[in-house]
């Protein structure tokens, strides 16, 4: 089985609050001098990825966009927790594109790639979170989808995949080639590499397209571009909002909070 | 021609909530003084009493598709049965709910229309003659203004970003829309719906609830369970009730526990040490209940309640079942 | 009158083979060559198995160990701390040495044919000392016996048939000797007899229950075989059984580490096969030998934290199973070391904390052993457990253990005067901060303290801030030498170019890696604990507390300032300086018990008995007194979180906090 899993660098999500900040030119996480790491659901996407490979054989193949200069780590783990082969298309500007051009580039960059059975991605960014990168592909190469699955097994010719839902499970019959979206789950803990593959990796074939390229060979398919206005920070006081009264009104003014918050 | 459309499902047999919730984004863009329909998808004699309730929640027209492919989680029947609707009904403005389904169809249908999209809104207005979506991102850290200008344009409301709206009757029609799917041609088919109360890890659960010392013994956490239940949550601890026994110790949070970071994070009966704190400093919202006004908690937490949680989280279980209506 | 004449007229000496026919001598001799080839037949196979390890330089420098040979074999420095223990030990030790002197000198009057045994030296060393040395011999073995078989010390098992048999083999040698000393006595009318007051006894009683003289000849004749028998069964189990440690410990002795006890080796990850210990071979020459010193003593697990809070870790175990398959597969064993042979679950739980070596008697190294085979099990295997996987996860994308940790590396530096070398302020010494104190808010009143009191010493001190990163000590101790090698190569190069050459430390882990582990990857410094600095300035009078704490204070030692590093004595001179009162707890300076962090288990999630940290809290609460100090950044968070949980009333501080009190009071 032919595997493409898509992964993405971003900032280190469990960055301590004092270092997160906005940058007003571009109105995206500053990432100067904060550490990168591969997305989180894109990692859990390598795993499922992997295990397939580990029980039905195939290949699999780490694509990612974004400055080359920076995605080196990512890819070196990725292929020393066992991917095949690797491909970057290097792109400076990849901070700054929303979901829908970026899924745009990679639907031009996987067609170039050729045949594949499966393309893997996570279910949603660690930064931006818009769970529109999976359906898009799929929507781009004309390929089934299902999103926040979270096991996938090989039954005949097709797949059994898990998806989770708002009331529990739902087990999802797909036809390849599809492209799922994975979410965490006991299951697919990504793997720590052993040393020597961590030393081997570095002999693995990794690919480098300029996006110019890439860009060039891209349809003109998908949604539209929208304008980001901006992006704040919400007021947040450093000190603990107190709830007064007694427990009743205490629990009533807490729901209220929260519903503001737009948690219930 | 088209207005705003909402996409209203009831792939359950009755309508469902979110569906009302994006009625209320709709009434939102009236400054764009487009009228509001509805596509109305599911299966079932539930279907006309869905209709009726759009109606009484100001929506006109309602497009009404029944087909027994349309049921739980079926987002490529959902997409083959909205083709011959949205033609008939030539929409600007679609809002979708970003639910199991949603998140699956939106984004293929904006890619479909060649819309302008965004996704997970958390609130919908219209400026002039724009459409301005703000959405939560970095973790829910920050917050993002989009503007869309292009029509159509298609959103995805994350549910419970909006509240129902109150009730504003009008005389409605329904258009029955045929639509004939090929089940053997859809590329992806729910097999089994497993109903089971997704067991959410503690890492994957968007509130979580975490039991301490205070709760004085393993019976406080049935309490808690309960209130997860409730939120769609998962129960943690603290390291004193794993020490204890009252609890297992996969359900540790803190440094050498799980580290989470959930949208929601209420800690009852816990004190705050440092190497607990570690484990939940991700938390978007942190809110405390604990009888002590000096305990380091309240130090991290956003919002925090003094008092004993014998009396607090029953109240607060009370509160919710009323918001929920059950 | 005759026998005093001929007493003055003969020589001194006895008949060696005394009423030994001369084809039984030649019996004899055979025999002996056949005890002694089997006693070099088993030898030979252990040799062969020691070979199969990898080099390991030990014999040099010569004279400190030979110092260490004199210390704790002649004098039994070790076996003593088990008081009662080691003086029946010593008492069979120096029995069993005089009487086998006395047989060398036997063999070389008889055989070499080197007339000693006769005169005076006959008399007060063959007969009297011989006699009285068999004595003592003869009560330290009693002692063993009822110490085991009637008292029941739990240390010592009971159920093994070998322990039995070794101790009456040696009993019933001692016997059968004074018996046939007896009886030949009584037979040849030994007119020297007084000389050995325990044969002369047994002569009077033979006399007193009128055995004929056929009667003594008899039963000499017989116990002298039954003595000789037993004396040949000895000689030949040693190798096949614990008694190895004859030969043995006094060799591994003289091979002990000298210093850095704890320490591992560096891989060459370019040149090596193997990452760890999979197989015996993967081990040391050294590392194969102790498994076959072990005395099976159980002093080792039984100051063991881990053991005796309930963990599947004994460290007697460890090494006896490595024995045991050793020996079972001739060194050649297909099974994996860890996992198999030892259980990952008794690996995961040693803190290195080096109790188990300081107390075996016969400096057995357990822990490199431990790390051997968790290297395996991460680099080889990527199997750890999923909190300490966490922790490395953390080190390698943050530069720090500590997931979750809300602070950045300079987060305390508000509002404290410092030097930035990354602002080019030269300063005399570094201040490594370390994660532990960086990232964890109980730190940081210690770190600024600190900072105070040098200040006020006039001392000049610069810190790294941000391009600070872990030492990569967790890296190690975890089994994940690939990662320490990296991160070791990193602040390597970082000091380098700021031309570092003198560190002070706050934590004891980065004093230890800095001081033994960075120069085997070429980084050399000069590093001090921050307690041994604020000693000397103490002592140079650069630092006057001007007040004393009015508290009682007991010190926690961390394990690793003190039996990693053996300095126990310079945060005492502190608190002698600032405290009214100190006192120390049971378990104090070589012999302290674990705060339960070490090892990388900080990071590990501790399932199974009674936390670690505390046992620790009770026993500085036992003492009495208000204040438990400690000089280690882990130490500090694991006793503030234990002394809450245990709701022990006394508090933990660090060594330079109190320093701060001090210095304050007197201002």
């Amino acid at each position: 089985m032919d595997i493409v899993v898509c992964l993405k660098q971003v900032v280190d999500p469990e960055l301590p609050a004092r270092d997160f900040a906005i940058d007003p030119a571009t109105q995206r996480q500053v990432r100067e001098g904060r550490p990168l790491v591969i997305s989180t659901y894109d990692e859990n996407a390598l795993e499922v990825a992997l295990q397939l490979k580990d029980r039905i054989g195939g290949k699999v193949t780490v694509l990612t966009l974004g400055p080359a200069a920076a995605s080196g780590d990512a890819i070196r783990l990725a292929l020393a927790m066992g991917a095949d082969e690797a491909v970057v298309v290097d792109d400076s500007e990849a901070p700054q594109r929303l979901g829908a051009a970026k899924a745009r580039l990679l639907a031009a960059a996987l067609r170039r790639l050729g045949r594949f059975d499966l393309v893997l991605c996570g279910c949603e960014s660690a930064d931006w979170v818009e769970r529109v990168v999976g359906p898009l592909l799929a929507e781009a190469l004309q390929a089934a989808c299902v999103t926040f699955v979270s096991r996938i097994e090989q039954v005949d010719g097709t797949l059994l995949v898990r998806r989770l839902a708002d009331e529990g499970f739902h087990l999802v019959e797909v036809r390849p080639p599809a492209v799922l979206a994975v979410t965490s789950d006991e299951s697919n803990r990504p793997r720590l590499p052993k040393v020597k593959d961590i030393m081997t990796a570095r002999r693995k074939p990794v690919h480098t397209w300029p996006v110019a390229e890439v860009a060039g060979q891209a349809g003109e398919e998908g949604p539209l571009e929208v304008e980001v206005r901006q992006v704040t920070l919400p007021e947040r006081t450093a000190r603990c909002e107190f709830l007064s009264g007694d427990p009743g009104e205490q629990a009533a003014a807490l729901v209220q909070r929260l519903r503001e918050l737009k948690l219930l | 021609m088209g207005g705003v459309c909402v996409i209203a499902t009831a792939l359950e047999g009755t309508l469902s909530r979110s569906s009302l919730e994006l009625v209320g984004s709709a009434r939102a863009l009236q400054p764009l003084g487009l009228e509001t329909a509805a596509a109305l998808l599911g299966h079932g004699p539930g279907l006309a009493g869905a209709a009726a309730e759009l109606h009484r929640h100001g929506v006109g027209v309602v497009y009404r598709c029944d087909h027994p492919l349309l049921t739980a989680g079926q987002s490529d029947a959902v997409l083959a049965a909205l083709q011959p609707v949205l033609a008939r009904a030539q929409p600007q403005v679609l809002l979708v709910a970003a639910d199991t389904v949603g998140r699956e169809v939106a984004p293929r249908l904006a890619a479909r229309l060649r819309a302008s999209l965004a996704t997970e809104c958390v609130q919908v207005e219209a400026a002039q003659d724009a459409i301005v979506a703000r959405r939560q991102v970095y973790g829910g850290r920050a917050l993002a203004t989009l503007v869309l200008r292009a029509r159509p344009a298609v959103l995805s409301v994350k549910p419970r970003a909006l509240d129902v709206p109150d009730p504003a009757p009008v005389d409605g029609r329904v258009e029955d829309v045929e639509v004939s799917i090929d089940s053997e041609a859809l590329p992806a088919r729910v097999r089994q719906v497993l109903r089971e109360q997704a067991e959410f890890g503690l890492e994957e659960a968007q509130v979580v609830i975490g039991g301490g010392r205070g709760l004085g013994g393993p019976e406080g956490f049935a309490l808690l369970r309960e209130l997860a239940h409730l939120m769609g949550g998962a129960v943690g601890a603290s390291r004193p009730p794993t020490d204890a026994g009252w609890v297992p110790v996969s359900w540790q949070i803190g440094q050498t526990g799980k580290t989470i970071r959930p949208a929601l994070y209420i800690a009852v009966g816990i004190s705050g040490a440092t190497q607990h704190i570690a484990g939940v400093s991700g938390s978007r919202t942190i809110v405390a209940i604990n009888r002590d006004p000096e305990a380091p908690i309240f130090s991290v937490a956003h919002l925090g309640i003094v008092g004993d949680y014998r009396e607090v989280v029953p109240a607060l279980i009370a509160r919710v079942k009323e918001l929920r209506g059950t | 009158m005759a026998a005093v004449e001929a007493q003055t007229l003969i020589t001194p000496t006895r008949e060696v083979f005394w009423n030994v026919p001369p084809a039984g001598v030649v019996v004899m001799y055979l025999l002996a060559f056949a005890a002694l080839g089997v006693f070099a037949y088993g030898l030979a196979r252990h040799v062969r198995m020691w070979r199969r390890g990898r080099p390991a330089a030990r014999l040099h420098p010569v004279g400190p160990r030979l110092a260490a040979v004199v210390r704790h074999v002649l004098a039994h420095g070790r076996l003593l701390v088990d008081r009662v223990a080691g003086v029946y030990h010593l008492a069979f030790f120096w029995g069993f040495v005089a009487l086998f002197a006395g047989t060398t000198v036997v063999f070389i009057h008889q055989d070499l044919h080197l007339r000693i045994m006769q005169g005076p030296f006959y008399l007060y060393f063959q007969s009297a000392t011989l006699d009285v040395m068999g004595v003592v011999a003869t009560a330290g073995v009693t002692a063993a016996l009822v110490a085991r078989y009637l008292l029941r010390v739990p240390r010592l098992r009971r159920g093994v048939l070998a322990d039995a048999v070794i101790l009456w083999l040696f009993a019933l040698i001692l016997v059968s000797g004074f018996l046939v000393e007896g009886l030949r006595i009584a037979g040849t009318a030994d007119p020297w007899a007084a000389w050995s007051p325990v044969g002369h006894g047994v002569a009077r009683l033979v006399r007193a229950i009128g055995m004929s003289e056929a009667a003594v000849r008899l039963s000499h004749s017989w116990l002298w075989w039954v003595h000789f028998a037993l004396a040949m069964v000895f000689i030949a189990y040693i190798p096949f059984s614990k008694l190895f440690h004859l030969v043995l410990a006094p060799l591994n002795t003289y091979l002990q580490p000298l210093q850095n006890p704890g320490g591992v080796s560096l891989i060459d990850f370019e040149r090596s096969e193997r990452f760890g210990a999979s197989a015996f071979t993967d081990l040391t020459w050294k590392d194969l030998f102790d498994l076959d010193v072990c005395t099976e003593c159980g002093r080792c697990t039984a100051v063991c934290p881990a053991s005796t809070t309930g963990k599947p870790l004994s460290p007697m175990n460890v090494i006896l199973d490595l024995r045991d398959e050793m020996t079972r597969s001739a060194g050649a064993s297909r099974r994996l070391l860890a996992g198999s042979v030892i259980k990952p679950e008794a690996l995961w739980a040693c803190t290195t904390c080096l109790a188990c070596m300081e107390a075996c008697p016969v400096f057995i190294e357990h822990v490199p052993k431990i790390v051997e085979l968790r290297r395996h099990l991460v680099m080889e295997q990527a199997s750890i457990p999923e909190t300490m996987a966490d922790a490395l996860r953390s080190l390698e994308v943050r530069g720090h253990p500590f997931r979750g940790a809300a602070l950045s590396r300079t987060a305390w530096v508000e509002g404290v005067d410092v030097r930035r070398l990354a602002q080019g302020q030269g300063a005399e010494w570094l201040l490594w901060v370390g994660c532990a104190a960086a990232l964890n808010e109980r730190n940081h009143p210690p770190l600024r303290a600190l900072l105070r009191a040098l200040a006020a010493a006039g001392v000049e001190v610069g810190i790294l801030g941000e391009e600070e990163t872990c030492t990569g000590d967790p890296a190690r101790r975890m089994g994940n030498e690939y990662l320490f090698q990296t991160m070791a190569r990193q602040n390597i190069e970082t000091l380098a170019r700021y031309g570092v050459t003198k560190i002070v430390t706050l934590c004891p882990h980065c004093y230890n890696t800095f001081r033994h582990e960075y120069p085997q990857l070429g980084g050399r410094y000069e590093v001090w604990h921050h307690t041994q600095l604020l000693a000397r300035l103490i002592d140079e009078g650069r630092i006057k507390p001007g007040g004393a704490v009015a508290a009682t204070i007991t010190f926690h030692d961390p394990c690793y300032l003190g039996r990693h590093n053996g300095e126990y004595e310079a945060p005492r001179r502190v608190l002698g300086a600032v405290a009214t009162g100190t006192v120390e707890m049971a378990q104090c300076r070589e012999h302290s018990f674990c705060c339960g962090a070490g090892g990388g288990l900080y990071w590990a999630e501790e399932r199974v008995g009674q936390r670690v940290s505390h046992v620790r809290a009770r026993q500085a609460a036992d003492t009495g007194a208000q204040v438990v100090a400690t000089a280690c950044p882990f130490c500090l968070l694991m006793l503030e979180d234990a002394a809450a949980a245990v709701e022990s009333p006394v508090r933990p501080m660090d060594v330079a906090e109190l320093v701060g009190r001090a210095l304050a009071e007197g201002s």
